[in-house]
């Protein structure tokens, strides 16, 4: 080999070993970057999704269950937040209700990063922001965007095409690392069909009786601004037996919550509802229902950094959506969602729904059905408008100092294992 | 099953290494396209196995 073209071999692995360097560093700080928070005096023990499925135990998709008990009998409330990483006002939602938390009858259940793996890296193709940024009085935290389907590096191969387990439809190939299309999920299945499981367990052995599933959606995609419910479940017992698929209406109808709930909210913002398809298999809204005896309510939010017509994915589209080119489109009618680019779909706005509409179902299906009454209280979406109106950072003012040292007890380090002490006094 | 899962998900990170060595061993010894255009993109090429194998991404 001449000497020449052996010194420009060498030199370009140098110049790609320098560029893995440079791109190994970032994605390995999205990887391992650790969130902090600091859960309300209500906290009564800490769970984790290995307690439901052993198998997930030191796996990326293990993550903490956060149980607030108030010790009188009542309605037991599930919330799964962050199911697609890349809806963040979902994880911050579950944040601050787990921060902010009272509960006076009844319990509450928060898992507030549902798929941990997917959190961990970005969408493939789309060149976004790792973290956004939210200001506190006691300083600036950033939180991970994270990508929709668990990290291909937890969860790969994926097959050339993807059957949800019991149903039997066929699905994208991608969907086998989709949390909210593997579910019922399978105690022997893939990583995330563990994590599905593990969630469909907890709903089954801690009998709860509302479940919520919190998302965000495209403006161009009709279910945004959206409750979605299931008005008809499945015969399980029939279906076992027999393989026949007959739905029936279920004494407690989480539609009719849904559609009250969405009509006491619209004084406040655009809340629609829909009615779960019983022909889409593997999301929330139809499987939480059909394989368990809860309520269910999936909740979608404006969210119009992952529509795929905006200008650059920067953080401030992220944080303040304002983008011109919905703006046209919402202009044309050709968006779900009344999109005005002045106020734009900021995250204390999103956040905020998902409390405000969190909150409102649990409070209308004690009104229904008044033996599932849960008490409880977290920050809501007027209470944050009325702080964005004294030009403050809302969903920072409710947010909690980790360092502080009132806070230290119960300042709980979110990742796929326990992090320091704290865990162990809430494990039993 | 959850066995068999683990099982080729290791392989497919061995096969990864077997992919990047290969390509790491055609930057240095090859028989056709030898020029420097090809250099430059067997180099290239090497950083997603290479990623890949130290489980960054």
């Amino acid at each position: 080999m001449e000497k020449k073209a052996l010194i420009f071999k060498v030199s370009a692995l140098v110049v790609a070993l320098v560029l893995a360097l440079i791109a190994g560093i970032e994605f390995w700080q999205l990887r391992h970057y650790k969130e902090t928070i600091v859960a309300s005096e209500d906290l009564t023990e800490i769970k984790w999704f290995s307690d439901y499925v052993p198998s997930l135990k030191n796996t990326w998709m293990d993550t903490p269950v956060f149980i607030f008990d108030s010790g009188v009998e009542g309605g037991t409330v599930f919330v799964c937040g962050c199911p697609h990483p890349y809806e963040p006002a979902s994880t911050m939602a579950a944040y601050l209700m787990i921060e902010n938390i009272h509960v006076e009858k009844g319990k509450v259940i928060i898992v507030p990063r549902a798929n941990y793996s997917g959190s961990t890296d970005g969408m493939l193709g789309d060149a976004y922001p790792k973290f956004f940024h939210v200001s506190s009085d006691w300083g600036i935290t950033q939180y991970r965007i994270g990508d929709r389907y668990t990290n291909p590096l937890d969860q790969w191969p994926d097959p050339f095409t993807y059957i949800n387990y019991p149903s039997g439809q066929n699905l994208a190939y991608q969907d086998i690392r989709n949390l909210n299309r593997t579910y019922p999920g399978r105690e022997n299945g893939t990583l995330t069909e563990r994590a599905a499981y593990a969630i469909l367990e907890i709903i089954r052995n801690e009998g709860v009786d509302m479940a919520i599933d919190m998302h965000e959606a495209e403006i161009l995609y009709p279910v945004t601004s959206t409750y979605v419910a299931p008005p008809t479940v499945l015969d399980r017992e029939k279906f076992l037996e027999t393989g026949e698929v007959v739905y029936y209406e279920p004494e407690r109808s989480s539609l009719d919550v849904a559609m009250w709930a969405g009509m006491t909210l619209s004084e406040q913002f655009l809340m629609k509802y829909s009615a779960s398809p019983k022909t889409l298999h593997g999301l929330s809204h139809r499987e939480w229902a059909d394989w368990s005896d809860t309520l269910v309510f999936l909740m979608e939010t404006p969210e119009i950094f992952i529509d795929k017509i905006t200008g650059p994915r920067t953080e401030a589209l992220m944080t303040e959506g304002k983008d011109e080119f919905l703006q046209n489109v919402t202009d044309k009618g050709l968006t779900y969602f009344p999109y005005e680019m002045d106020f734009g779909t900021p995250m204390w706005y999103r956040v905020g729904r998902h409390l405000s509409g969190a909150l409102e179902v649990v409070l209308d299906t004690a009104m229904f059905y008044p033996e599932l009454e849960c008490i409880c209280s977290w920050p809501t979406y007027l209470e944050m408008k009325e702080i964005e109106e004294s030009g403050k950072d809302s969903v920072g003012a409710f947010l909690k100092d980790p360092n502080a040292p009132e806070n230290k007890d119960r300042a709980f380090t979110i990742y796929y294992k326990p992090v320091g002490d704290n865990y162990d006094k809430y494990m039993k | 099953m959850v066995f068999f899962e683990n099982v080729i998900h290791i392989l497919y990170f061995v096969m990864a290494g077997l992919v990047g060595f290969s390509m790491c061993k055609s930057l240095f010894r090859r028989k056709k396209n030898k020029g420097f255009v090809f250099d430059a993109m067997y180099a290239y090429c090497l950083i997603p196995f290479l990623l890949r194998v130290l489980y960054i991404k």
